[in-house]
């Protein structure tokens, strides 16, 4: 034991211990003079030479004398090695190593001086799957790892990392999320996968395209065309709607970027949702053709609602819509109105009459699918043409289409609607013997699903329609009529036993309504009359027209769509606005599930935005397909589907290594060219960020049971000896 | 010349009167969705031609798949049932009285919110009369849309006859005049009393004789009133692009 070793570490100051030392010193020469009077002196120098030490050693144990002992220690780095398993990596690498991923574990694992083993010499090393997320990995699962359908997230990785790491190796051919905003002080060495200058191939790396497009108008989407090893060709690039070829451009390859924009314009001419792809042919030699194609959705819409409106008699009711819908710029009508009936005589020849016959054919068999809505004005179908024209409306319906009856003596059962085509798709029945009532007046009132449904909701500015009803002046014709169990009854009569005045349903992927009166206009004129405001009149009209013809803008739920095209394995986040009203303060119910195209269901979450009647939609979408969603509320749903292509730019496989080399360099890092750098290079720094530090241990000599046992044998001693010696 | 209709209808009347009358307002909530509601006014003679709803009534109903009222209504302009009537009539020979600011207002709003009115001078006299006093309430009522003779393309004469000119039981103007607020044209006034030309007594005999046209003249007396009714219930229906080739192709035989 070396002496400098041993420190003082008094329980009391020092001064305090040499005044009790004084003081003990003095007591034992005190007793010492006592004793020595009645023993001999050898037997006083005993005892005094007993108490003194007693006293030295509980003194010297108050100094608390330590021995301490230092000595250096070294701890190896902890090195983070990050393998990429973006798609990328499934490409082929080097000249004759495979796979790009191949190359990396050939790397790491194989080889008379293999990565992993080398790196172990210095670094404590941790081996992770750069995927999403990032996973931890053992090295038996290295030869197990294959290339993932979504890029790995390099920024997310290193905050995940930070802290816990001294350095990150990115084995990566650079294909990866990342750029160079990363946490500081954690320098990222990366070695490049892949041969750029060998790497060819053409992709789709944009393509700039309107989610919206209206039939018949134009509609233009901008192509951008990268090409790696490919300066300046010249290469068509085709748009289809399904097999139907819709426009084909050539672009030219620019010889530095490699890159070529085409504008493709093209004229929908069906309305509905449209598959459009986008490609380009292959080219010899080329390492990956996926990315030559790629597709999107498209949503073509009407220009305007086009509204066929067959009116059975000329009437107030037929002028005062036809007045609404001529008001509604977003409405194209084509109306007919039956002027004479069969039984009517004419008493001129024809050219001095301005009749018109009624084109049924090619109304009902070429033109019904130029229009959105169809409309029966008290007409009676069954006077003017055969059942069978009423099959292909049903087909309409059936397909999207909008179909309206209003009522009047023409809207009738027997002889008219019964057992056509129409009794099937109407979301009513008729209730008593006669058709059509004419003799008492009705009053209205909204139904319970009324309150709510968009075509009865009117603005506030009509105090959401509630009091308006009431306001409106009686009916004074009605038909007679039940809601089928596919009718929902918005507006009825105000009477006991209540009559359906407004009934909608639903008949395929179409939409129907039945309005059981002809007196409609009365509701315009009654307000005329009251010297208040006609709005409401329109408004319903319109809202009739706008819900019937399936106007996204009147729906209880709206779904808004992000502006940046889904990627797939990243969070796709939907707007959703609910319209439905709120009752005694209640929060809509809401409930929303996205399924794939094959009916799996795929994890989602909604949850409020924090704006009045507006929900967050979020999922992720794992793989390329369509998407679709169904948002449900007690006021109605909504079910919409998505295709999700992976993204509206075309998979590059181009090793990015100047990508790797901004990292490295902007992290403190470098970019390795090979094993034998690498290994050098990293060696070299895991010396220099080597951790040492001195360990010290601390021994407390006079802290033993054996100093204590040496105390109480001092004093049992000096005890016995007194009491031998007479002293007690 | 007695029509059928004519004929059964006066036999019924000799049979009862009870059995001839048509359904009747005091008897009938609600009429059906055509009839003539007649302006009842101070002053003047506000119904010179009593008779005359009946045979056009009768006419329409033979010609076009319009169901009518037989029996006219009589109204006030305070009448609070105003704004429902389908087709304002008011007729006159004489000077009437000023209407009420209230009564102006009123039939402004009627007229500006979609009503329709037929004005008929029966006596035919330009600047006296009845025309006078007409001419007066159209300027008061719509002082930046004078009454103004309806062009031959306008949709009145073609919205079931193609009609060239205009008479009644008088040939006082070939045409029509009317007030036209945009695309409708509210108010129509005529001055050759096609009421005159409609109406027939009880033994079915014409009341006036038609001049100077004769029965040729009555007959385009009743189709000019179809096509006044007809297009007070479509508007410009006729001049929908799709009625185009027809109407000018007959137009050009």
């Amino acid at each position: 034991m070396n002496l400098k070793q041993i420190i003082l570490s008094p329980v009391f100051p020092l001064w305090m211990a040499l005044v009790l030392f004084a003081l003990t010193f003095g007591l034992s020469l005190l007793q010492f003079r006592a004793t020595r009077r009645r023993l001999s002196l050898a037997k006083s120098l005993g005892l005094f030479s007993l108490r003194g030490a007693t006293l030295v050693l509980l003194i010297l144990f108050a100094l608390n004398p330590t021995r301490v002992e230092r000595r250096e220690v070294a701890l190896s780095p902890t090195l983070a090695v990050l393998l990429d398993t973006s798609p990328g990596m499934g490409l082929p690498g080097r000249e004759g190593r495979g796979t790009r991923l191949e190359e990396a574990r050939a790397l790491l694992l194989e080889g008379p001086d293999p990565v992993l083993k080398g790196l172990a010499e210095k670094f404590n090393v941790r081996l992770y799957q750069l995927g999403d997320p990032l996973r931890a990995l053992k090295t038996e699962d290295l030869p197990g790892l294959e290339p993932k359908e979504t890029r790995g997230d390099l920024r997310a990785a290193l905050s995940q990392l930070s802290g816990s790491v001294n350095a990150v190796l990115l084995v990566s051919d650079g294909t990866l999320l990342g750029d160079e905003s990363f946490p500081p002080g954690l320098p990222v060495f990366s070695l490049p996968l892949g041969q750029p200058d060998k790497y060819r191939d053409i992709l789709i790396k944009t393509v700039k395209a309107p989610s919206l497009a209206f039939q018949g108008r134009e509609a233009e989407m901008d192509v951008t065309i990268k090409g790696h090893g490919y300066p300046g060709l010249r290469i068509p690039v085709t748009l289809r709607d399904g097999q139907k070829l819709l426009r084909a451009k050539d672009v030219r390859l620019d010889e530095k970027t490699g890159e070529g924009t085409v504008s493709l314009s093209f004229v929908p001419e069906e309305p509905g949702l449209h598959t459009l792809s986008v490609s380009v042919p292959s080219q010899l030699g080329e390492s990956l053709t996926s990315n030559n194609a790629t597709s999107l959705s498209l949503r073509v819409v009407r220009d305007k609602t086009r509204v066929l409106m067959i009116t059975g008699t000329p009437s107030l009711g037929y002028r005062y819509l036809r007045m609404a819908l001529k008001s509604d710029p977003s409405i194209d009508l084509l109306s007919f109105v039956i002027l004479r009936l069969p039984s009517n005589i004419l008493n001129v020849p024809l050219q001095d009459q301005s009749l018109i016959p009624l084109p049924v054919e090619t109304l009902f068999t070429k033109e019904l699918k130029d229009f959105d809505l169809i409309v029966f004005d008290n007409f009676t179908p069954g006077l003017f043409f055969k059942p069978q024209f009423l099959d292909p409306l049903r087909e309409f319906i059936k397909r999207g289409g909008a179909f309206a009856v209003l009522g009047g003596p023409g809207f009738s059962g027997e002889g008219g609607y019964a057992g056509t085509a129409l009794e099937e798709i109407l979301p009513v029945r008729w209730a008593a013997k006669e058709s059509y009532r004419r003799s008492t007046s009705y009053g209205v009132r909204l139904s319970r699903a009324g309150k709510t449904h968009p075509v009865t909701r009117l603005s506030p500015a009509e105090g959401n329609g509630r009091g308006l009803w009431q306001e409106l002046p009686p009916l004074e014709g009605i038909n007679p009529v039940r809601p089928k169990s596919s009718g929902t009854v918005l507006l009825e009569s105000s009477e006991e036993n209540s009559w359906p005045v407004l009934t909608v349903g639903s008949y395929g992927k179409g939409r129907v309504l039945v309005l059981a009166t002809d007196d409609l206009w009365k509701w315009y004129m009654g307000m005329a009359a009251q010297g208040k405001g006609t709005r409401a009149y329109f408004q319903l009209i319109e809202r009739m027209v706008r819900w019937l013809t399936q106007d996204p803008s009147l729906e209880t739920v709206q779904v808004h769509y992000p502006e940046a095209a889904a990627l797939i394995g990243e969070e796709m986040e939907l707007r959703v606005q609910v319209l439905e009203e709120r009752s005694q303060g209640k929060v809509p119910a809401i409930s929303a599930s996205v399924r794939t195209s094959e009916g799996a269901g795929v994890p989602s979450q909604l949850r409020p935005s924090g704006r009045d009647g507006e929900y967050l939609l979020s999922f992720r979408p794992e793989k390329p397909g369509w998407y679709k969603w169904r948002i449900e509320t007690r006021a109605g749903s909504r079910e919409e589907s998505m295709l999700i292509s992976g993204s509206r730019t075309g998979r590059d496989g181009f090793p990015n290594h100047e990508l790797l080399k901004r990292i490295s360099a902007s992290s403190g890092g470098k970019t390795l060219s090979g094993k034998d750098e690498l290994l050098k290079e990293l060696r070299s720094y895991g010396e220099s960020v080597q951790n040492r530090f001195v360990e010290e241990s601390r021994d407390p000599i006079w802290s033993t049971p054996y100093v204590l046992a040496l105390v109480l044998t001092f004093m049992a001693l000096e005890w016995y000896l007194r009491r031998r010696w007479g002293l007690i | 010349m007695i029509s059928r209709r004519g004929f059964l209808s006066l036999a019924l009347a000799l049979a009862g009167e009870a059995l001839l009358a048509g359904p009747k307002f005091g008897r009938c909530a609600s009429p059906p969705q055509f009839f003539f509601a007649q302006i009842k006014y101070r002053g003047g003679e506000w119904d010179p031609n009593p008779q005359f709803v009946e045979p056009i009534v009768e006419e329409l109903e033979l010609r076009t798949s319009i169901k009518a009222l037989s029996e006219r209504r009589t109204a006030g302009l305070d009448d609070p049932e105003f704004f429902f009537f389908p087709f304002l009539y008011l007729a006159g020979r004489y000077e009437f009285e000023p209407f009420t600011v209230k009564e102006r207002e009123t039939l402004r709003r009627f007229l500006n919110h979609g009503g329709f009115l037929f004005a008929e001078d029966t006596a035919g006299t330009k600047g006296f009369g009845f025309d006078r006093s007409f001419q007066r309430e159209v300027r008061e009522i719509f002082p930046r849309n004078p009454l103004r003779r309806l062009p031959p393309d306008h949709s009145v004469y073609r919205s079931f006859y193609l009609l060239d000119n205009v008479a009644g039981r008088q040939k006082v103007n070939p045409f029509l005049e009317g007030v036209t607020v945009e695309n409708w044209t509210p108010v129509i006034y005529s001055q050759n009393d096609l009421s005159g030309a409609w109406s027939r007594d009880r033994s079915g005999r014409w009341v006036h004789e038609c001049r100077p046209g004769g029965e040729t003249q009555r007959s385009a007396a009743f189709k000019a009133g179809i096509n006044i009714i007809v297009y007070s219930l479509t508007s410009d229906y006729k001049k929908d692009l799709v009625h185009h080739p027809f109407i000018q192709r007959r137009q050009n035989r």
